[in-house]
């Protein structure tokens, strides 16, 4: 995984990559934080569940502990 | 039954919600006819085969009828409330998004989006169809990298301890102390500007192959461990065709970093995940991206 080793691992497929390959930190980072949210009767209030919220707090650093962007071309997007 | 084929081509646009025992769990939002059913071993194990409900003459989304019994709103907070169930479910979302995803561009929808039968389901996604074209739009053809960056943490970084039998009266080794601590905090911020310069160009190089990133925000160190500051936590969309310039690129300029005790993991390519909301005004600065949860 990192530069020092074996350089840039590509991740080739679900097939590949499922069980094990996707870190799963980045994988509920992807299917929990983003997306369209679409409202509607039975979406399930992901946020309010403990473990989750736990989760979300856990995966992300806290504002105060986030440190300057690295980018001074005005940013992304 | 999971595996039989159907014969129809997916649902049709009036089928009715005829079982009130089930839910509908949808994974993402496709063009119609992208394909009539995933292989059986997409989808939650206990519901049925996963096909397509028809939005509208372009778009389809990609549906699951769930049983209930497991997939009630009270059922489903229990379960994801448990690590293990939680992965399970996130995996096989995954799994079936990225499975839809070989047969044409997708919108994934988040984990747990689900609508009592087809008809509030339909009605709720339609609400958005203007968005899910352009967004289709937008990922068509192309693919997600992501990319992190993080500082290892030296045993540099952490205070010195304070001098054991000098409460304050010896001036002397107090002086010496604060000169020690202002020495080390010095090396700190210097080693720490040396890695986000080391991001920043990470970043441009990504930047230059990619078409739109987003920095989601960097995982905390409870997940990257004390010894690991995690700088950057970055998505970039890319053209399906860059994906090999831009490990090549990332793979140099990792290697660049390393020195400065910078790590770069790369991983990919996602189902675009990240780049499916709506655009937003101007203001969406590297401050607030990433930031919605």
């Amino acid at each position: 995984m990192s530069a020092a080793g074996s350089g840039v691992v590509a991740w080739s497929g679900p097939e590949a990559g499922a069980p094990i390959g996707v870190p799963l930190v980045d994988l509920l980072d992807r299917v929990l934080g983003t997306g369209v949210v679409i409202s509607g009767d039975l979406v399930i209030a992901i946020a309010e569940v403990p473990l989750i919220r736990l989760s979300l707090h856990a995966l992300l650093a806290s504002v105060s502990e986030r440190v300057p962007a690295p980018w001074s071309d005005g940013g992304p997007l | 039954m999971p595996g039989l084929p159907r014969t129809t081509p997916g649902r049709s646009a009036d089928q009715p919600c005829s079982d009130v025992a089930s839910a509908l769990w949808v994974f993402a939002v496709c063009h119609a006819g992208a394909f009539a059913e995933l292989p059986s071993g997409a989808g939650h194990p206990e519901g049925g085969p996963v096909t397509l409900l028809r939005l509208d003459d372009l778009l389809s989304a990609v549906v699951q009828d769930v049983p209930s019994s497991r997939f009630s709103e009270e059922v489903l907070k229990q379960r994801l409330a448990d690590p293990g169930e939680l992965e399970s479910c996130a995996r096989t979302h995954h799994r079936t998004v990225t499975a839809a995803a070989e047969h044409g561009p997708v919108v994934p929808l988040p984990l747990a989006t689900l609508f009592n039968g087809e008809a509030r389901a339909r009605a709720a996604l339609c609400a958005r169809l203007p968005h899910f074209h352009a967004a289709l739009t937008r990922v068509r053809g192309r693919e997600e990298w992501a990319v992190k960056v993080s500082l290892r943490q030296t045993g540099t970084a952490s205070a010195p301890s304070a001098p054991q039998d000098a409460p304050g009266g010896q001036a002397g080794a107090g002086r010496a102390y604060l000169t020690r601590v202002r020495g080390r905090e010095r090396e700190r911020v210097a080693r720490h500007e040396q890695a986000v310069a080391a991001a920043a160009r990470v970043h441009r190089a990504a930047s230059a192959l990619a078409v739109e990133s987003v920095q989601r925000r960097p995982h905390s160190p409870q997940i990257t461990g004390k010894d690991r500051l995690q700088l950057m936590n970055a998505a970039y969309l890319v053209d399906r065709g860059r994906a090999l310039d831009l490990a090549t690129v990332l793979q140099r300029a990792g290697a660049d970093a390393a020195s400065a005790d910078v790590e770069v993991e790369v991983s990919g390519p996602w189902v675009p995940y990240s780049f499916t909301e709506p655009v937003e005004a101007p203001d969406d600065s590297p401050e607030r991206a990433g930031s919605r949860t």
